[in-house]
């Protein structure tokens, strides 16, 4: 995402900027704001800039400098996000936080990158650091509209209509080569195919014109023509079954092998990169994005290209028979392709508004049968089927009309069709009477003309599902040419893991404009039991996921036994951590290979050595499979404490050397919280452990507390320590007695 | 409590008592529905645009003003909070109109810089172009280009004619009433509504 505008000549100038003062970041704002009254304004603006230098933040409207302040001055500024849109505040060293910009939710996410830029210049300031030390801030996410053109992109980062078309299809037939081989079987297909859709109408021709119009033809010419003709028939339709069915194979092979290149992609992704796409979004890419290329393979594909050659063939025939004619034809191809254009779009608009009706009506009825002990315990069936009962009948309305309209415009444009017919049997009749033509050639004509005009409505369509194709292919390759952020360097390290953390300066956030974490500082030994306290959404699930390297921070960094985490290589890391979650996520499959997971070549000894630490041998022996029961959905239903154990037996087994426990034991009953507590004790010695509870008496083992407040270390310390603190951990605390007190 | 220190679970039940008092003192005022009104509230616009309140003993520098209905009642039920992350309610303003009229300039301000929402007054053209539709209107912003998704959730109704809009970036827009708009304008809208 651009974070350096370029501006005028005269706006630069408007800046005055010092000798040696250069612009890090500008950016445009499309809400007016004046800076003057410091009040929001009604409209939209043009031209309007945030600039920030090493010095100053600015604001530009026009060649107007409309605020202006020195980051010196500043104690923080920040990009506060409001409902629909956001401000630009300035916090300064003395006096109260001022407004300075507001925009629209279109520009949020760059002034947000150009904010935290300032920022960090701010605190450098601050904290009397040199200006070289500090790197811009740069933003990995794209753009949503094509800088040229406008329109909005997918998704992707280059827009198919101005660059992406041709570096697409390139790619594509890449792709393509690899099926070379049936490739050509189809185009020889093909060629075949339209060779003897031409043929047919010659047939015709000779059989009308030396048997039937002559006079003199015998049963035996009668016969060979019949049999000749079915022979093409029948050879066409054995072509035409055989090439969709290649085409079919094709389609299925080439998303196949789409759909394993995307698969092993997303793998090797980082998070942030799923994270910065909607949930379904990567998932529509996998599933449907590749459907889409195999529909389009064997439905359109093969057609497209036999139905070019019969037309281009059928044109050539007509104009050899008779040029003026088919002129005259081709004036009314035109009028057809019209029409059907006018309607299509018609077609499209009235059958979109029927599918959104039956979308609106699916997602009410969802709604109703999921909600239905609600519907039902307030008594207030009655009113819902009746709405439904409304909702059905709009759309049963549109239904009715849509298929109405199409009941009557079939028919017509058909018959429009088949106009051009009457022209050239009109013409052709004339000539034919005046001798010029025989019958046969008439005939002849008539049969290309047919295969010119049939596919015409075809075609019209045609330009929208190569759209829709390259649009998929489009967002598969953007995919599939991410590069991995987070993959090792060459140099990156694998070691056997301390597990001594320290955290310097850490800043992090999902989502550009909503820090999650700011400025974490603090060193853990190796060994050492950390619990992480704070309320819900203050980041502690965050730290974890930095700490096992899902994410990479955005400012600071974390080292582990003295090195940087991103020059550790990812598997050394990630085969020393032991995770056991909240939510505990079991593969479909037996209770060994779930246990197995991160060793797979753990002796059944050693498994079951790990499932007693756990605590788990027992119930998995009274299991009737034992340890090759299914698990998994549609497997044998485990409680939440014994899948629990189960992810317990699984960290053991891997003797990790870094714990982390993420609300490991919340929402289960006294007695399997008592076992897995046995058994993570068990398990936490000797391991640096980072646990996050709810129930702080689960923490009650940890060597020290930190408790994370407002995106920092609120406090830190040994349990007695942050008490006689009496801080936010002795708040919690209190809190959590009470209510136990409350439940007795 | 220097003694107990060795034992932390006795500590903290001497505390216990004290502690409750102070939840249930909490839980009392958010039951209670504290209304800021013209004698006991003070508001005053600050120069950095914000505003700043006196309530209660207490003086805030910077005041958050939350609509609690922006869709159907702008002007009643306004929640006046903290500025800070946590937000916590300082009191309602139970109708505007009640306020002295500078203190409803102040506030509609304060409701203008926080919300944002055009009103779509004119359709020019609705185009749509696989998958996207792109729109060029009219708003009480001044004209406006925006795209959206064609799938149905772009166009929402917000009851009888009146319909939101959310493009892709996720501005809404607000049409008031579908009926207002000329025939020409509804038929661009069709695909829609």
């Amino acid at each position: 995402m651009k974070l350096l505008y370029t501006l005028k000549e005269s706006q630069q100038q408007a800046l005055s900027l010092r000798d040696g003062e250069t612009i890090w970041y500008c950016v445009p704002v499309d809400l007016a704001f004046d800076n003057r009254a410091r009040s929001p304004q009604t409209s939209y603006t043009d031209q309007t800039w945030i600039v920030v230098t090493e010095e100053r933040l600015m604001t530009l409207r026009g060649e107007e400098k409309t605020s202006e302040h020195l980051l010196a001055d500043c104690e923080k500024i920040k990009c506060e996000h409001q409902v629909g849109c956001g401000i630009v505040t300035v916090f300064p060293r003395e006096g109260l936080p001022e407004c300075v910009a507001r925009f629209s939710m279109r520009q949020i996410v760059r002034v947000a990158y150009a904010v935290r830029g300032a920022q960090t210049l701010v605190q450098a300031m601050q904290e009397g650091k040199s200006l070289r030390m500090v790197s811009r801030v740069e933003s990995r996410e794209y753009e949503k509209y094509c800088e040229k053109c406008g329109r909005a992109l997918p998704g992707t980062s280059k827009c198919m209509y101005c660059d992406g078309k041709s570096d697409i299809l390139k790619k594509f037939m890449a792709l393509c080569g690899e099926f070379i081989g049936r490739l050509v079987v189809i185009s020889l297909l093909l060629v075949l195919l339209a060779g003897i859709n031409m043929f047919n109408p010659m047939v015709q021709r000779y059989f009308i014109d030396n048997s039937l119009a002559t006079g003199q033809g015998t049963t035996v010419d009668l016969w060979l023509f019949i049999i000749l003709t079915f022979a093409l028939t029948v050879g066409g339709m054995v072509c035409w079954i055989y090439r969709y069915w290649l085409c079919v194979k094709l389609g299925a092979s080439l998303s196949m092998s789409l759909r394993a290149k995307l698969y092993y992609k997303i793998q090797a992704l980082s998070l942030s990169f799923i994270n910065n796409r909607k949930p379904g979004e990567l998932m529509n890419r996998v599933s449907r994005d590749t459907r889409q290329i195999r529909v389009f393979m064997q439905d359109v594909f093969g057609d497209m290209f036999s139905m070019l050659v019969t037309m281009v063939v059928s044109l050539v025939m007509m104009m050899i028979i008779s040029w003026r004619m088919t002129l005259l034809s081709l004036v009314f191809v035109i009028v057809v392709i019209v029409i059907t254009r006018l309607f299509w779009h018609h077609i499209h608009t009235i059958f979109h508004k029927q599918w959104l009706r039956a979308d609106d009506l699916s997602s009410n009825l969802q709604d109703i049968l999921s909600g239905m002990r609600i519907v039902k315990s307030f008594g207030k069936e009655e009113r819902e089927s009746a709405r439904f009962t409304e909702k059905t009948r709009t759309y049963a309305a549109i239904q009715k009309k849509n298929e109405t309209f199409w009941a009557v415009f079939y028919p017509i444009l058909t018959f429009l069709l088949g106009v051009g017919t009457y022209i050239a049997v009109y013409f052709g009749g004339i000539q034919v009477l005046d001798g010029s033509m025989t019958v046969g050639q008439l005939v002849q004509f008539i049969s290309y003309s047919g295969y010119l005009f049939g596919p015409l409505s075809w075609m019209t369509h045609l330009p929208r599902e190569m759209m829709l194709m390259l649009t998929s292919l489009n967002r598969i390759y953007d995919v599939l040419d991410e590069e991995p952020i987070l993959a090792d360097k060459a140099e990156s390290k694998a070691f056997p893991i301390e597990g001594g953390f320290t955290f310097e300066d850490v800043s992090f956030g999902y989502q550009t404009y909503e820090p999650v974490l700011e400025h974490i500082s603090f060193n853990v030994k190796p060994g050492e039991m950390i619990g992480l306290v704070g309320a819900s959404g203050t980041g502690k699930s965050t730290l974890i996921n930095l700490i096992m390297r899902l994410y990479d921070v955005d400012q600071g960094r974390i080292t582990l036994d003295g090195y940087d985490l991103r020059d550790v290589q990812m598997e050394s890391l990630h085969s020393q951590i032991g995770v056991v979650l909240q939510e505990t996520f079991l593969f479909s499959g037996t209770i060994l290979a779930n246990i197995r997971f991160a060793k797979q070549d753990a002796t059944l000894e050693e498994v079951i050595m790990a499932a007693r630490a756990a605590n788990a041998h027992d119930f998995i022996c009274k299991t009737p499979d034992g340890y090759n029961t299914y698990v998994g959905e549609h497997g044998y239903n485990l409680s939440g404490g014994e899948r629990q154990r189960i992810a317990i037996a699984r960290a053991i087994l891997n003797n990790p050397r870094i714990l982390i426990l993420d609300e490991a034991t919340s929402a289960l009953d006294t007695e399997s919280e008592f076992l897995i507590q046995q058994a993570l004790n068990r398990l936490i010695k000797g391991r640096t452990t980072f646990a996050i509870a709810h129930r702080l008496s689960t923490l009650r083992d940890a060597d020290r507390l930190v408790v994370i407040d407002k995106h920092g270390v609120a406090e830190i310390g040994t349990h007695n320590e942050l008490l006689e603190q009496q801080g936010i951990y002795y708040g919690l605390v209190n809190a959590q007695l009470r209510m136990s007190g409350g439940e007795k | 409590m220097e003694d107990n220190r060795e034992n932390g679970m006795p500590n903290l039940l001497d505390l216990e008592e004290f502690d409750e008092e102070a939840l249930k003192k909490e839980s009392e005022e958010v039951l209670q529905m504290r209304l800021l009104t013209a004698d006991n509230a003070v508001f005053t616009r600050t120069e950095g645009g914000f505003l700043s309140l006196q309530f209660d003993g207490r003086s805030y520098d910077r005041v958050g003003v939350y609509l609690t209905f922006p869709l159907t009642n702008s002007q009643e039920f306004i929640s006046i909070r903290e500025a800070d992350e946590k937000a916590k309610e300082i009191g309602m303003i139970r109708s505007l109109g009640d306020m002295p009229r500078d203190v409803q300039d102040m506030v509609q301000e304060q409701v203008r810089l926080r919300y944002f929402m055009p009103v779509i007054r004119k359709v020019m053209e609705v185009k749509d172009e696989y998958g996207y539709a792109y729109w060029h209107v009219q708003t009480d912003f001044g004209s406006c280009r925006f795209t959206t998704h064609m799938g149905g959730d772009a166009v929402v109704s917000l009851g009888e004619a009146r319909y939101q809009i959310t493009d892709i970036d996720g501005n809404r827009y607000e049409l008031p009433d579908l009926y207002a708009l000329t025939v020409m304008e509804r038929k661009k809208l069709d695909l829609f509504i």
